[in-house]
């Protein structure tokens, strides 16, 4: 060996590229703090930050795999709609807690092989694929809810809504089921092959599917991983709020794209991440409920979901154009 | 006669690293100069600050033609009387040449702003004339042999509207060229010097260095070596000067190689290109395939590994190997090294650790776990025995110049231990001395007893590391070099349709 090189060299580096959400987060919490210290500066502030966000968080974590794979699902909204409408249906008809549940999450897992038969067999493009079958989920719920309102009622059905709102350590079990989530996804895509094969189908299909990695099972897996985890968190949010419409989960489509690119942009730059996901979602959530304690009209939360969106994204480019 | 290109004190640095170190050249009119040097040794860099695309450090200066450059500017490079031409030509490939020599500097229009087709098309015909092309620029690009492709890149750039042609510049403008097609490149480029423009091409090709330039430049670690007359220099000694050290003569002995049994055999093996073909590789030999571009030769690799639909059989140590599924050829021991390794091989922005582990991860599970540690000590082995600099399991792959790349691909391959190895233009866009190592490993792998099959369009490297080589010509083999008959210029004369005399016999 004519030249011998040290083992890595650890730069001083303080990160702002890699842990700039965490700084911005950082800044957030010290802004608000000085700015509305009594309402801001409130353990329940930190609770509800983190109840409302934990089924956004299981459906933008769910997410994280088929766009890991190169593919957009854009059904994980409509299938907490459908999940949602045949949870409170099944249990409205008195079919019971474990048909609602193993209903719903088989309702996932054939929304997610459909998926990937129109994107594998079909080769059509998944954003346009996923498209299509958005629509006709959102055919299905109003179709399971013939089009009105389900409401399940506290006396009826409670053990069925502590699933969700049940507590521990003063926190409803919803927050306690994202985090397992985000466990298991942050196992898959970090230490194992799976992982592996999904980003290097993500980044060059061509080059994996050389290298061995059955790309087209790869992508079923993925769709239907995003699928499961959106019928799951579809069950936990019917156990939320006790009702059911056929929109419901039209609200988490935006959110979970946008944490998962912002995401993109944190911890492990230019791929999507678990943890990047979960410091978008809980940095937007933090700036978002400190606007609303300060006082801000309804509207400022998609306004700065969608700034923040921009910036980060847009510094992230401008900092990758810079390192090259 | 006053000189065209005259560059002092080049310097360039990035990041602390100097890429370019006080560098000076002088081009004439009409002279054909090569740019020689191995990958990362600056000359990239040189050709950036010519094209406006770099900004060299103080102290930097370019005059062409007596004016002086201004940096950092592509339309001041363009309007002193520069043209550039990449490797990748910069062609729109499912348009005709016309509007490909159209975008980019405006249709001739005519009173009402719609374009004038016929002076447009006439136009291109006759830049293309003046290079010796007579193509028809309707057709669209993608559908033309390379060397047309490239002569539509040249007139393109040539033809550039609003100042004068002073210097044509080409970067690797042979790269990926079948000999044939090269030849005529090669005259082409004679004719624009005849007209005294200046030509300057950066290569990796020695044989077009020395068909093509009157003289060459070599650039070793960011800086000027020598500039010579090509005449009166030999091979080796450009070698030399490029790496810095000698480069053993090798010779393969084919017949004092042992070959073991057969381990693949193709038996009628079909796809586009490819009209049925057989061939059995044994255990420690090295089969290259040669051939024109369309012949067949540039599919062969992806038929047998099972990257496209193919026909006929690919038997693999006595079983049938099924097709289109690469994870089962893995299995069964086989490795391809693709051709065009940004588009087939290379994840750009995953790291070196998990590029060469994308094959079998398995390997480092443990408790369920994927070990990192252990993968990085395994990637860092495979690094050490391929000499992959920088030496770091955590760069990424597009942090990497190609030939490293390259190795890295081929550590990927290396590590499965194959019992085949197919090699599809191993050393494309590879600098010297990064080729001398990937054919050493090569005479490794089949001294382990691997069977090894090589496509290329290299034909010194199939005289280099073959046992024996077969030509392919309208998708079937037509000849077998061996031994005395295996030559570069028989490789070429076989290739190009000329029978060796053992066939015509």
């Amino acid at each position: 060996m004519s030249e011998v090189q040290a083992a890595p060299r650890r730069r001083i580096n303080l990160g702002f590229d890699r842990f700039s959400g965490l700084y911005v987060w950082a800044v957030l919490i010290i802004v608000f703090s000085l700015w509305i210290p009594d309402l801001f500066l409130q353990v329940s502030t930190l609770k509800q930050i983190l109840s409302f966000q934990a089924i956004a968080a299981m459906v933008a974590l769910g997410l994280i795999i088929p766009v890991a794979a190169g593919a957009f699902d854009l059904t994980v909204a409509g299938t907490v709609s459908v999940s949602v409408c045949f949870t409170a249906w099944a249990l409205a008809n008195h079919h019971g807690v474990i048909v609602a549940a193993v209903g719903s999450l088989i309702l996932g897992l054939i929304i997610g092989l459909v998926n990937s038969v129109v994107v594998v067999k079909l080769k059509v493009d998944s954003f346009i694929g996923t498209l299509g079958m958005s629509s006709i989920l959102i055919a299905v719920a109003y179709a399971i809810t013939q089009n009105s309102q389900i409401v399940l009622s506290v006396e009826g059905y409670g053990p069925f809504l502590d699933f969700a709102r049940g507590q521990f350590l003063g926190l409803p079990y919803t927050v306690y089921y994202a985090a397992v989530i985000a466990l298991i996804m942050w196992w898959v895509l970090e230490y194992t092959p799976g992982g592996r094969y999904l980003y290097a189908v993500g980044g060059n299909p061509v080059a994996a599917r050389l290298a061995g990695v059955r790309i087209g099972r790869v992508t079923t897996i993925a769709f239907v991983t995003s699928g499961l985890v959106a019928a799951f968190a579809g069950i936990a949010l019917e156990a939320t709020i006790g009702t059911a419409t056929p929109n419901v989960g039209d609200g988490y489509l935006l959110p979970a794209f946008s944490a998962v690119f912002l995401g993109a942009t944190q911890i492990r730059p230019g791929r999507v991440n678990v943890l990047g996901t979960l410091v978008a979602i809980f940095l937007l959530a933090t700036g978002v409920s400190g606007l609303q304690l300060a006082g801000a009209p309804s509207y400022v939360t998609n306004l700065f979901n969608g700034v923040a969106l921009i910036v980060a994204v847009a510094l992230a480019v401008r900092t990758a154009s810079r390192r090259k | 006669m006053t000189t065209v290109l005259s560059v002092r004190d080049a310097t360039k640095i990035f990041g602390g690293q100097t890429a370019l170190d006080h560098v000076s050249i002088d081009v004439q009119p009409g002279e054909v100069r090569a740019l020689v040097g191995q990958n990362g040794c600056g000359k990239s860099t040189l050709i950036k600050i010519l094209a406006g695309f770099h900004e060299p450090e103080p102290g930097t200066s370019v005059t062409v033609g007596g004016e002086e450059l201004a940096f950092s500017n592509a339309t001041a490079s363009e309007s002193v009387g520069l043209r550039f031409v990449h490797q990748d030509l910069g062609l729109v490939a499912n348009l005709d040449a016309v509007d490909n020599m159209a975008i980019g500097q405006g249709y001739i229009t005519g009173p009402t702003k719609t374009i004038s087709w016929k002076k447009e098309r006439a136009a291109a015909r006759e830049a293309l004339l003046e290079l010796g092309y007579d193509i028809n620029v309707r057709m669209p690009v993608g559908a033309l042999a390379m060397s047309e492709r490239t002569a539509v890149a040249i007139a393109r750039a040539m033809s550039t509207r609003g100042s004068e042609t002073r210097m044509l510049i080409l970067d690797e403008p042979t790269a990926n060229l079948p000999a044939a097609e090269a030849q005529r490149l090669y005259k082409l480029v004679r004719g624009v010097a005849d007209r005294g423009i200046a030509v300057l091409f950066v290569s990796h090709h020695f044989d077009e260095v020395f068909e093509m330039a009157d003289s060459v430049t070599v650039l070793r670690d960011a800086k000027h070596i020598i500039t010579r007359p090509v005449e009166g220099l030999t091979e080796e000694e450009l070698i030399e000067l490029v790496v810095g050290r000698k480069i053993e003569e090798h010779v393969t002995d084919a017949d004092a190689r042992e070959h073991g049994k057969p381990v693949i055999e193709l038996k009628g093996l079909a796809g586009a290109a490819v009209h049925g073909l057989d061939l059995t590789v044994h255990a420690g030999e090295v089969v290259g395939i040669a051939g024109i571009t369309g012949s067949g030769r540039e599919e062969v690799a992806a038929l047998v590994f099972g990257g496209h639909d193919r026909g006929g059989e690919v038997i693999v140590n006595g079983e049938a190997l099924p097709q289109c599924r690469p994870d089962i050829s893995i299995e069964r021991g086989i490795a391809l090294v693709p051709a065009e390794r940004h588009a087939n091989a290379s994840l750009m922005d995953q790291t070196l650790r998990e590029n060469i582990t994308i094959v079998n991860p398995s390997a480092h599970m443990s408790m369920g776990f994927l070990r990192r540690s252990s993968e990085r000590s395994d990637v860092n082995e495979w690094l050490d025995k391929l000499d992959v600099r920088p030496r770091n399991s955590e760069y990424t792959m597009a942090q990497l110049s190609g030939g490293n790349q390259q190795k890295v691909v081929i550590a990927r391959w290396m590590r499965q231990e194959p019992s085949v190895l197919i090699l599809d233009e191993p050393t494309q866009g590879v600098d010297v001395g990064a080729k001398a190592d990937i054919h050493r490993l090569v005479d490794e792998a089949a001294a382990q007893g691997t069977a090894v099959l090589v496509a290329s369009t290299d034909h010194e490297e199939l005289v280099r590391v073959c046992d024996r080589v077969i030509i392919m010509r309208r998708g079937k083999a037509v000849d077998v070099l061996k031994g005395a008959t295996l030559t570069n210029d028989n490789i070429t004369a076989a290739s190009i349709g000329r029978d060796s005399s053992d066939s015509a016999a």
